[in-house]
């Protein structure tokens, strides 16, 4: 009898303890933490790398920030191929330009290799992520009738060579984005690398002398990675610069009041305070008047 | 009126020594004011922190309390010009009452104002910085224009009475004296004189109701001209202005009848006044509810769901209870009052009197505040007691004190100046006789 009054006492507290227990361990497992490594070549003259790191939380994948990265150039994260370090934003991205201390291994082979490298956090384990590339160009130029071309370049082995059949989105950069240059969204680059749109947007605004900047990009290409070439050509409309702020309105600033509201108020206050010092003077008429 | 021998007149109106009630109404509305005070050292030193003010609501009750001040002050320019102007006499024991209730309210406006500042030592700025196209100019302008004249307005009628006043040397003691023999030691009662005087007092009665005008439209644009549910009407000045007549009617009502009462001036401020400023009051609630009807109800049918939330406020929500106690007190139950001959008794409408006035201060906070907690476009992220507002006890003390201070003057006033005018009661009773 008393083993059978203990035993129920005992499952209750089993029971009751083991979904906490569950929890525990699910709270042990750390969630993967998932990181994507991209190649940037502007104007073939800059060169960086970004990363991004995210995680799926709750069943949807989430941007993971403050988590410390280092990149590395190679696959080999011995410390003298550290390129430096960072830490992701609230977008999950952590940036770093490629310095010129890394020229000598950046010039050893036409590939390149990259690592990144997230350190071990409370919330996510270690995680890394390589990357590699063939080292290209994009370059711009115009031709008469407002043509831009656009070639690329990769080198094999020793030499620059066309490269074919990638896709190349060619424009003009407007408002942080890129406009295409007509209605045709990317072009294949032919056997010379070359592609070549007609730019058909008339009277796009420019700046003050009417230059614009057009561009030719390649976006997330595996072998290639995202390569621009921006130039300036004087194809767009002349900016006027205009501003009220020297105008005179209702709502500009101290001193550029409508002179019709200055007339109308100074005329206001100068009648009617003309009324009151009258009528202080007839004060002094009065005294005067009571001493005679 | 009956027949009053002359000296009987000045006897019954010269001004009284406070006695026993006087005194402690005095002593209470000195107390009041100091807490306010207190108060207002603690807002200067801590910062506005103190009060309940932040993004959303940043007017609160120091702005509804301007706008009431503001409002009351507009009787002066309706008793005192309008119906002098319209030759109507049965008012004139009443002219000097409106005007220092009308100058108490106007000084009081201008200071809540620099209450309402979160750094009053940069009130200068407003000057060196102020734009000509701000509402807020113009009332700065406008408020100070308005106290000189109602000053002026004030001061000539008393002329003749200070001649009466300088006479009776040991009654007035010494500091009294010297004060009515320097505002009035000059006057002769000559006829060159009362000819100027008459002439001043024409002039300024005509020149008060532009400006009277001026100050509770101009009050009324720095609502009108921004941009806001409940704020962005058309009405907003004529609104304003027949709200204001109506409470300052309504303070009117409740002065004749504590002076009639605590003075003994059944004779001078008789049953009649009251009734024909009863009629007056329901003339000027009836106007002022068809402005409410056309504030409220014309958005309420549209009912723009950007200002819905405003509206639903006021008429069902958060604000309900004040929203509707506000319009009964202001203008539906004083209507009913007053509008039956017995109503206007000088009881029965000395009671309206208390709910025009109470209900319209309640009428003011609900034009400044449900319409700043409910922008066109909200804040993000802004904390949940900034969606929120109830004033802290600082702004209650000051509140309360700048209406103790607004009281203090017009007592103060009464016991050093006749609170009718004596000489134009003489005149009156005079002609009246030789009819």
């Amino acid at each position: 009898m008393k083993t059978n009054k203990i035993i129920p006492f005992i499952l209750i507290i089993v029971i009751g303890l083991y979904p906490s227990f569950l929890k525990a361990q699910e709270s042990e497992e750390k969630p993967t933490l998932s990181l994507n490594l991209k190649y940037f070549n502007n104007n073939n003259t800059t060169h960086h790398l970004q990363v991004q790191a995210k995680s799926k939380i709750d069943g949807k994948f989430q941007m993971i920030a403050q988590i410390p990265v280092q990149f590395y150039i190679t696959n080999d994260s011995n410390k003298n191929n550290l390129l430096g370090s960072g830490v992701t934003n609230e977008k999950g991205e952590a940036v770093i330009l490629i310095p010129s201390t890394a020229k000598v291994q950046w010039l050893k082979s036409p590939n390149q290799n990259f690592l990144v490298v997230a350190a071990s956090t409370k919330k996510f384990d270690e995680g890394r992520t390589e990357l590699a590339i063939t080292k290209a160009k994009l370059k711009i130029d115009t031709a008469d009738g407002r043509v831009i071309n656009a070639q690329i370049i990769a080198l094999v082995d020793t030499t620059w060579t066309p490269i074919s059949a990638v896709d190349v989105i060619v424009g003009v950069k407007r408002h942080g984005g890129i406009l295409n240059a007509n209605e045709t969204a990317t072009y294949a680059s032919d056997s010379l690398g070359f592609v070549m749109a007609e730019f058909q947007r008339e009277a796009i605004p420019g700046d003050a002398k009417g230059d614009i900047v057009i561009i030719a990009s390649v976006i997330d290409n595996d072998v290639y990675g995202n390569l621009t070439s921006e130039m300036i050509v004087p194809w767009g409309a002349k900016s006027v610069y205009t501003t009220n702020y020297n105008h005179r309105s209702l709502f500009a600033r101290r001193g550029y009041t409508p002179i019709w509201l200055e007339l109308l108020a100074y005329g206001i206050v100068v009648a009617v305070w003309s009324v009151i010092i009258y009528l202080l003077f007839q004060i002094m008429q009065l005294k005067k008047l009571g001493i005679e | 009126m009956e027949k009053l021998a002359e000296n009987k007149i000045i006897e019954d109106l010269l001004p009284q020594k406070f006695g026993k009630q006087g005194t402690i109404w005095v002593i209470s509305l000195i107390a009041v004011c100091a807490l306010g005070a207190f108060a207002y050292a603690r807002q200067l030193y801590y910062g506005l922190g103190v009060t309940a003010l932040r993004d959303y609501v940043s007017w609160g009750i120091y702005i509804s309390n301007f706008v009431f001040f503001v409002a009351i002050s507009l009787v002066g320019s309706l008793i005192t010009a309008v119906l002098r102007l319209t030759d109507v006499h049965w008012s004139t024991p009443l002219t000097r009452i409106a005007e220092i209730i009308a100058v108490s309210a106007i000084s009081f406006a201008g200071l809540i104002i620099i209450v309402d500042m979160g750094r009053p030592d940069r009130f200068y700025n407003l000057f060196i910085h102020g734009r000509l196209q701000s509402p807020i100019i113009w009332d700065v302008i406008v408020i100070t224009t308005y106290l000189f004249i109602s000053l002026l307005l004030l001061y000539f009628p008393l002329l003749p009475d200070l001649k009466i006043l300088i006479k009776y040397k040991e009654r007035n003691g010494k500091w009294l004296q010297k004060l009515y023999e320097f505002l009035g030691s000059f006057w002769k009662n000559t006829p060159a004189q009362f000819k100027i005087t008459d002439k001043a007092i024409n002039i300024l009665s005509i020149t008060i109701i532009p400006v009277a005008f001026a100050i509770h439209t101009v009050t009324s644009w720095l609502f009108a001209t921004t941009y806001r549910p409940g704020w962005d009407s058309t009405n907003f000045g004529a609104y304003f202005i027949s709200g204001a007549f109506l409470v300052g009617s309504g303070g009117v009502l409740i002065a004749m009848y504590v002076f009639r009462t605590h003075y003994k001036l059944e004779k001078y401020i008789t049953n009649d006044h009251f009734d024909k400023m009863g009629k007056v009051v329901v003339l000027l609630a009836l106007i002022y509810l068809y402005f409410n009807v056309n504030e409220f109800l014309v958005p309420a049918f549209k009912m723009k769901k950007s200002e819905e939330e405003h509206f639903m406020g006021l008429f069902t929500g958060e604000f309900a209870m004040v929203f509707w106690f506000a319009i009964s007190t202001a203008m539906l139950i004083p209507i009913l009052i007053l509008i039956f001959k017995q109503g206007r008794k000088p009881k029965a409408a000395f009671v309206a009197g208390i709910l025009v006035v109470v209900g319209s201060w309640f009428k003011r906070y609900l034009i400044v505040t449900p319409t700043l907690l409910h922008p066109f476009l909200p804040m993000s992220d802004a904390p949940e007691n900034y969606k929120h507002y109830f004033p802290t006890w600082e702004e209650w003390a000051i509140a309360g004190g700048s209406l103790a201070g607004a009281l203090l003057i017009v007592t103060l006033f009464a016991r050093i100046f006749p609170i009718i005018p004596i000489h134009e009661t003489i005149i009156e009773t005079e002609s009246h006789e030789n009819k």
